[in-house]
């Protein structure tokens, strides 16, 4: 014991220095805490802003007005008949493309009818349904440019073609409206009529039915595992299936979901039903563990109560426990529901992977989901695809952040009442 | 016994007009009293009375509560402990604390102790470390129970024990200081009694301050005893004397068991 | 009749709601009857009656809907028209199959010739096995009903057998959980042992050439490991180097630095980004970050840098990976007592020195289950890799070099026009079982590692 217990020399100049060096360190730890987070905040902000500025202008598309004088060139289609239901293939039929195309060669010069798209003359004939005083006219379309024009319009071009679109500009011929086709469509394979309709509608009948499966049964299993099940083996085991469930990769889902459901069962191959019952299974184990976080957080106080006035144990749950917790339940419900929403992994293996050119008729029907649309289009080589992509990411970024939202909010609310 | 006088005349610390606020709640008010150099001074007074809070503005704890504002003067050997001079990490390492719970670190019985030092730079090296940390577990008492388990974790001690190392712990920094908040009020009795023990032995080698709610263990261990009440110091005197002739009447009415 | 499971368990649905009202109804009339006291309110016994329609009928419906398309292929196969089907392998199935969409009308006509005379065996023996089970169903369903309706009296303790109902369907509830695993297991490993008889599961585990054709397997093809790396490099190395230190140090800014308000802030931000979904990242990973680091690689003059490349995948993941190690971290450091914060500072210790030598040692054993779990998520991920790590099976370091990965493996095998029994798909499932072993064991470990850490400090 020869160390001396003097009072340390806190002033000594080796002591300050040390000092000094700790505190420059903490500023430098401090700044490197910072830094990750404004890394994380700034990556988030590019990425908005790349597929904000890439998708805006997919949500809009370049038009032509291209007059059409029905009578010069008259359609020989009887206009009583075009309220049947067949009256899509009589237009066609009577060769609305050839009047379309030549109106446009007249109007735009030569080669005219290659500067809108080969499928401009569906937006005729909608309007023609729309108003059949139309064929005993002579009016002015504005029609959806090519692809090409498109791109050039919006970005500018060089060559022939950018000179050409200029000068239409100058003659006040093209003009850019909003792309209504894109909310009204499924896919397709020309970028002036593929839409997310489809998607959209599929996504949406696909969510239901996992909702429908997974939130009743989630919220049980919730139920009996925090209030019920006896502390065996068997709930151990039930609890770690969930846990891992919740844990394993999305693509283990799919592949379940193809031997079991396509292959064992036979159900009907790229459908919203299939999807629906892989992204259930998918989503369950997170509205379980949620609820039970949800139930847990209910005090005991309240079932000691409602047990006290001569409730039974299922009484007590279903008319106390469950309400009381049910904001809980949601909060999970919705971030597991964004979550499966946003999905595509499993879903490629069901078959959801095929081009949809149709929008869904029902749940059995071959369909896609948005997070497929865009994964699909974004394998499109032509690249009027590349904003149509983008703008699809804004569309499901906007349901899914506005999911996340509802959840936050909710959280935020009810959090914490006891 | 100069050092038994009631006017201290080489206090370690020194307090003046001290306010304690907890945002616009105020948890002292204008509080004052000397802290003397060899002594142990006892903060007794009701729980919620403020004596912890008192105690953690004496070594800047509360700047760790972002709400928490001190006004008034305290020095440390005629320092004031709130001057932009002061830095507060040489303070904490002056005016070391022991807390309520033992709270030793996930770490070994050695790395507890070698903390501080470590931190700090105040040893030459492995084997002057080595000295340090043997010392302060001699001083706290500890050293013939885990001299042959340093490598043990600390948290695997019993909770005497860890409190020991908790006092090691602030020992090894060579503190002038040692606040001690209710340092025995997680322990059994044989526990407590060890830890008494322990202050008798630091006295002299340290200023001591100690809070308890424990009016025995205040009269046993402590020669000065300040009593508060709602934020408020009622009464500072020698101990036989706040003990046996109160001159307040809340002091007298606490010390009889009135409440409390 | 063709046997259509989910109209017909509307149906059933529909009858129990009639038994609903109807046990309702008459429990309401004999209460309203002087002298008859009953043991349960009215509904309960409209529920008893409408559980005891639709539980035998709905149980009859799901076990006929996953026996019956086994008894009319056996149906089918005692036709003499199945006589001339090959004896085995993949063509057997492969034209039983086309028959069967066939006859339930899933496309218009068959596409192997062999296949066109079985349409008709398919299609009656389908009617005959529907007719049967649609009839078996409804009896089922009026026999249960009317047994429950017969019951509703005084003497029908109704409340207690709902609730005892009630449980087992809570009970079921959570029996899915454990059927969903138990069908995950099942479905891979009786897929995997049809692909081991073909290749030996130590060319899978062990081989170092991947490059599998469709046809009969040839050797030498299906070597794992090349697959094997490049998802570790891409989910366990890149990945986990982006989002380890940007994530700790993002939790540990949040736990000890950030105002209240900042913090407020920033964690709904780190929520939107763990909320983007993967395609959106994988679209992002292949869109801007690939092109800008193949140009990075030129630059350097790094060969082979390709415009698919591991560090893409690998960054991009590690992004989408930030908000799930700096929650489990910033719940692993909050569980940490406040006293042994205290502890440190009181000795003088500055924020930095109390975070890196007391707190993040203390909340190691949770951070550490946290990264198991994200490291288990990234190499589990599909999209990124799919869209940005490219599909060529490289066995190489160079983080420039497009590589593979288990996953975009899978779904390359398993999209497209494939057979679904040739070594190919049956590849998919063998490296699903792969997968899904490697993530159930870090799961579990991690699982554990963090249960046990959260008693530790409870």
């Amino acid at each position: 014991m020869n160390r001396q217990t003097a009072p340390t020399d806190w002033k000594a100049p080796a002591m300050q220095r040390r000092i000094a060096a700790r505190y420059a360190a903490e500023r430098r730890f401090k700044a490197m805490g910072l830094g990750a987070v404004l890394l994380s905040a700034l990556f988030l902000a590019f990425l908005l802003t790349v597929m904000v500025g890439n998708g805006a202008r997919g949500f809009t598309y370049t038009h032509v007005a291209v007059p059409i004088d029905f009578t010069a060139t008259p359609l020989p289609v009887e206009p009583s008949r075009l309220g049947d239901p067949d009256a899509d293939q009589l237009i066609a039929n009577a060769g609305l493309a050839e009047i379309v195309a030549l109106a446009a060669d007249e109007a735009l010069g030569e080669n005219g009818s290659a500067l809108i798209s080969d499928n401009a003359w569906k937006d005729v004939r909608r309007a023609i349904k729309d108003d059949p005083a139309l064929l005993r006219a002579k009016s002015v379309f504005e029609l959806p440019a090519s692809s090409l024009v498109d791109i050039a319009a919006k970005e500018g071009a060089a060559g022939a073609l950018g000179a050409r679109v200029d000068a239409l500009t100058r003659e006040g011929k093209l003009a850019r409206h909003i792309h209504w086709s894109f909310f009204r469509n499924a896919d397709a394979t020309d970028p002036a009529l593929a839409g997310i309709w489809g998607a959209l509608k599929g996504s949406v009948l696909t969510i239901i039915i996992a909702f429908l499966i997974a939130f009743p049964t989630g919220v049980l299993a919730a139920l009996y595992l925090e209030e019920y099940a006896p502390k065996n083996r068997w709930s151990d085991l039930i609890e770690v299936s969930i846990n891992n469930l919740a844990a394993v990769p999305s693509i283990i889902f799919g592949l379940l979901a193809l031997a079991v459901f396509i292959n064992w069962f036979g159900l009907c191959q790229a459908s919203p039903l299939v999807g629906g019952l892989t992204l259930a299974l998918m989503t369950m184990p997170v509205i379980v563990i949620a609820s039970r976080n949800a139930i847990k957080a209910v005090p005991p106080s309240i079932r000691d109560a409602a047990l006290g006035v001569g409730a039974s144990p299922v009484q007590v749950v279903f008319h106390h426990v469950l309400p009381l917790a049910l904001p809980g339940i949601l909060t999970g419900t919705i971030i597991g529901m964004a979550r499966a929403l946003g999905e595509t992994a499993p879903l490629l293996l069901i078959g959801m992977r095929a081009f949809i050119g149709d929008v869904p008729g029902g749940i059995c029907s071959p369909s896609t989901v948005l997070p497929m649309q865009i994964f699909l289009w974004s394998d499109e080589v032509d690249r009027g695809f590349v904003e149509k992509t983008s703008a699809a990411i804004i569309v499901l970024l906007i349901v899914l952040l506005s999911m996340n939202a509802l959840a936050i909010y909710l959280r935020n609310k009810f959090e914490k009442r006891w | 016994m100069t050092h038994d006088e009631l006017t201290i005349a080489n206090p370690k610390m020194k307090a003046e007009g001290v306010d304690v606020f907890y945002g616009a709640k105020q948890a002292i008010n204008n509080v004052s009293i000397d802290v003397g150099t060899d002594l142990v001074t006892a903060f007794i007074g009701p729980s919620g009375c403020g004596k912890s809070t008192f105690l953690r503005s004496l070594n800047r704890m509360n700047d760790t509560l972002a709400s928490a504002r001190v006004t008034g003067k305290i020095t440390l050997e005629g320092e004031d402990i709130y001057a932009p001079s002061m830095d507060v990490v040489q303070l904490r390492a002056r005016v070391g604390m022991v807390f309520q719970k033992p709270n030793p670190f996930p770490k070994s019985v050695y790395d507890n102790v070698a903390y501080g030092p470590r931190i700090h730079g105040l040893a030459a090296g492995k084997a002057d470390l080595d000295l340090i940390v043997e010392r302060a577990l001699v001083r706290a008492g500890l050293w013939d129970e885990v001299k042959d388990r340093l490598g043990e974790s600390g948290t695997a001690l019993s909770g005497g024990q860890q409190q020991r190392l908790c006092i090691a712990r602030a020992i090894a920094v060579n503190p002038e200081v040692i606040l001690m908040d209710e340092p025995c009020s997680a322990l059994d009795p044989i526990a407590t009694a060890k830890i008494e023990d322990l202050i008798h032995e630091l006295r002299g080698k340290y200023a001591i301050v100690i809070v308890t709610h424990n009016m025995q263990q205040a009269a046993r261990v402590s020669q000065r005893t300040a009593f508060f009440h709602l934020g408020t110091l009622v009464e500072y005197g020698k101990t036989a004397d706040i003990f046996t002739n109160p001159k307040q009447d809340r002091t007298k009415d606490y010390i009889t068991g009135r409440y409390g | 009749m063709t046997f259509n499971a989910p109209a017909l368990l509307f149906v059933i649905v529909g009858l129990a709601l009639i038994g609903w009202l109807a046990g309702r109804a008459r429990s309401a009339l004999l209460a309203a009857r002087a002298g008859v006291k009953l043991h349960s309110r009215p509904q309960y016994h409209g529920w008893y009656v409408a559980l005891w329609l639709f539980a035998p009928a709905a149980l009859f419906l799901a076990l006929w809907s996953s026996v019956s398309p086994a008894l009319v292929t056996s149906a089918v196969l005692e036709t003499p028209a199945a006589q001339g089907l090959p004896e085995f392998g993949f063509e057997r199935g492969a034209i039983l199959s086309d028959a069967r969409s066939t006859a339930a009308g899933r496309q218009a006509a068959v596409r192997l010739p062999a296949a066109a005379p079985l349409v008709e065996p398919y299609r009656q023996a389908a009617q005959r096995y529907g007719a049967i089970g649609i009839g078996a169903m409804l009896a089922l369903a009026l026999a249960g009903g009317l047994y429950g309706y017969s019951r509703v009296g005084p003497g029908l303790r109704a409340r207690s057998r709902v609730e005892r109902i009630v449980m087992a369907m809570l009970l079921l509830a959570s029996l899915v959980a454990i059927l969903t695993t138990f069908g995950i297991v099942m479905s891979l490993l009786f897929e995997s042992i049809r692909f081991f008889r073909l290749v030996s599961p130590a060319e899978l585990l062990f081989g170092t050439h991947w490059n599998p054709q469709s046809g009969a397997p040839q050797p030498g093809t299906f070597g794992g490991i090349p697959l094997f790396w490049g998802t570790v490099l891409i989910g366990a190395i890149i990945a986990m180097i982006v989002a380890i230190p940007i994530g700790m140090m993002t939790a540990v800014y949040l736990t000890q630095y950030a105002a209240p308000r900042v913090r407020r802030w920033v964690k709904p931000c780190l929520e939107v980004l763990a909320g983007v979904p993967t395609v959106v990242y994988g679209y992002f990973a292949a869109l801007t970050v690939a092109p800008a680091l193949r140009e990075f690689a030129a630059m350097l003059g790094v060969p082979n840098a390709s415009s698919e490349s591991a560090l893409a995948a690998g960054i991009v993941m590690g992004v989408m990976i930030i908000p799930f190690i700096s929650s489990m971290a910033d719940d692993s450091i909050n569980a940490v007592p406040q006293a042994m914060r205290d502890g440190s500072l009181a000795l003088g210790a500055t924020p930095n020195e109390t975070i890196r030598e007391v707190l993040i040692p203390a909340a190691l054993p949770g951070v550490m289950g946290g990264i198991l779990l994200a490291v288990s998520r990234a190499i589990g991920e599909t999209m990124i890799v799919v869209m940005a790590a490219g599909l060529s099976a490289n066995l190489t370091a160079n983080p420039f070099a497009s590589v593979t990965t288990v996953t975009a493996q899978i779904v390359k095998l398993l999209t497209g026009d494939q057979e679904f029994n040739s070594a190919k798909t049956l590849a998919a499932f063998a490296l699903g079982l792969v997968l899904f072993l490697v993530t159930l064991l870090l799961n579990i470990a991690a699982l554990r590692i963090v249960k046990k850490y959260r008693e530790a400090y409870e």
